[in-house]
């Protein structure tokens, strides 16, 4: 299963180079590299005296080995597989005396032990090593303590280590990206703002192809959210038999097809890095939150806020969006909050109040400004809605951004302080 | 109980972080958060300044993203100003 063993077909693309690299060694050893030529070159390196002269306490300390990932791979005694980070350690010694690393290595570090504390010293210098190194195999000498190191579940890529995610991490990620801006957020850029060793471009790309995929996910969201929202609209102010031409859709709401209503009003937001959900008929609101908007609640599902389908009142209704889901008293007046706009590379014009389920063309009526492609500077109040309430029936779902949560004491401190004693509180 | 209220805050917490992959503003969010899940602005403000504090690096170079964000849109909202008067003010003249 191990890449490795396709290595061991892997001839020495140039024997001289090699013998070069051996013969950096000669200073250090006393190995006698002459008969390279003709067999396996690094059957003959006795690994183990090569730098014994190596003062041990010259060990980089960002070397250390997680244990978890020694354990993970378990060394083989088999000395005949060919040795990755010998490789990579011949590579590197080519160019420096990494003899701590050498050392380490001999001491039995795994491969993608290797790989984490190579590329914590710097990807680059392991991945030209990788390139470069047509070192690619190499037999473990046939030491016992060698032989930990045909870590045999190693996977030879090429500085691709399972990088962890953590909070602080993705934050940097994130924060990086918005810099350089999603669409043109490049691995390399991103790994050079986030300045962190221990990541590869590969780590980043991969990492950056979630990200986009999930921030997609969110903007069709956003865009059924609009949808919906001019329903909510129709909705609304039908109820509120706001202007004449609301009045036509008072009777549609009882025609709302009780498919769309009920369907999940809030389509999983997906949190990348997770398995979407499976698309709940219903999402119960937490208790907090009012309960159905007012208006004529023909279905028998009071509670739902309106669902996000793609509008099937368009066209018709001048209003903003301002409506949304928990807002107690929706029905009345149309509020005039508008949040901002959507996120669509509109224009400011004023008058197009085109609603159209296919095109995000939210109403502007001049309130706002923004007219950002994108829904990263001003989300629109739909999207925002969506995001929140999908926040609010998954709350176990992973943080999107899984910043350091603050403890619990000072914030309710803080909130005594500032006077709120019940959390959560029992009043609206 | 410590617990509800440990897990309010924590999903307040959630929907402020949401609110910043959207890009808002502390008011932005206690608008936000009040609107549509009926949190209490003093709540979310709270909260926020709390995570502002456990992760001051983030938070100050999401402030800077913003104010770069918006002075380039307010670069890019003046030129489109100018775009529009100047050709309507040649629907004028014709």
């Amino acid at each position: 299963m191990l890449a490795v063993s396709s290595l061991r077909s892997t001839t020495f693309s140039s024997k001289d180079e090699n013998q070069e690299q051996m013969e950096s060694f000669r200073p250090v050893g006393n190995q006698d590299f002459s008969e390279l030529a003709d067999k396996n070159l690094l059957e003959s390196i006795d690994f183990d005296n090569l730098f014994v002269d190596i003062n041990a306490g010259d060990v980089l300390p960002d070397l250390e080995m997680d244990p978890e990932i020694l354990a993970e791979f378990s060394v083989s005694p088999n000395c005949d597989q060919p040795e990755l980070n010998t490789s990579v350690s011949n590579g590197k010694v080519e160019d420096n005396p990494r003899k701590e690393e050498e050392e380490k290595i001999s001491s039995g570090s795994s491969w993608s032990g290797l790989d984490s504390s190579l590329s914590t010293r710097g990807e680059d210098q392991v991945v030209s090593k990788r390139d470069e190194s047509s070192w690619v195999m190499n037999p473990v000498p046939h030491k016992g303590d060698k032989g930990r190191k045909s870590s045999t579940q190693t996977k030879h890529n090429q500085g691709k280590k399972k990088v962890d995610w953590t909070p602080e991490l993705h934050g940097r990620f994130v924060q990086a990206v918005e810099l350089l801006g999603v669409d043109k957020a490049v691995p390399s850029r991103i790994l050079e703002l986030m300045g962190i060793d221990c990541l590869t471009r590969h780590n980043i790309a991969s990492h950056l192809q979630k990200y986009r995929s999930h921030r997609k996910h969110l903007l069709a969201r956003e865009a059924e959210a609009v949808g919906w929202s001019q329903r909510r609209q129709m909705y609304g102010t039908a109820a509120a038999t706001v202007g004449g031409d609301m009045l036509p859709w008072q009777v549609p709401t009882i025609g709302f097809p009780p498919v769309t209503l009920m369907q999940h009003p809030f389509r999983p937001l997906h949190v990348w890095g997770h398995p979407s959900m499976d698309q709940s008929p219903i999402h119960i609101w937490p208790k907090h939150l009012t309960p159905s908007p007012s208006p004529p609640p023909p279905q028998s599902h009071s509670w739902a806020p309106l669902p996000r389908n793609p509008s099937y009142w368009h066209q018709h209704h001048r209003v903003p969006s301002g409506l949304t889901p928990g807002t107690p008293c929706l029905p009345q007046s149309l509020p005039a909050t508008r949040f901002a706009t959507p996120p669509v590379p509109v224009i400011p014009s004023h008058a197009t109040y085109k609603v159209d389920p296919a095109d995000i063309g939210a109403p502007t009526s001049g309130q706002s400004g923004h007219h950002h492609p994108t829904f990263d500077f001003h989300p629109s109040k739909e999207s925002i809605d969506a995001a929140i309430g999908d926040a609010l029936s998954k709350p176990w779902q992973p943080l999107p951004l899984k910043l350091k949560a603050p403890s619990l004491d000072s914030v309710l401190v803080e909130l005594q302080r500032r006077g709120v004693t019940k959390i959560p509180p029992t009043a609206c | 109980m410590a617990d509800s209220s440990a897990s309010y805050i924590h999903m307040v917490h959630r929907l402020i972080e949401e609110c910043i992959v959207f890009n808002m503003s502390k008011e932005e969010c206690m608008e936000a958060l009040a609107k549509h899940a009926n949190i209490k602005p003093v709540v979310t403000s709270t909260v926020w300044k709390e995570l502002e504090k456990e992760n001051k690096q983030f938070f100050d170079a999401y402030r800077a993203r913003r104010e770069q964000k918006a002075d380039s849109e307010m670069e890019t909202r003046e030129c489109l100003q100018k775009i529009i008067s100047d050709s309507s003010k040649l629907g004028i003249k014709e």
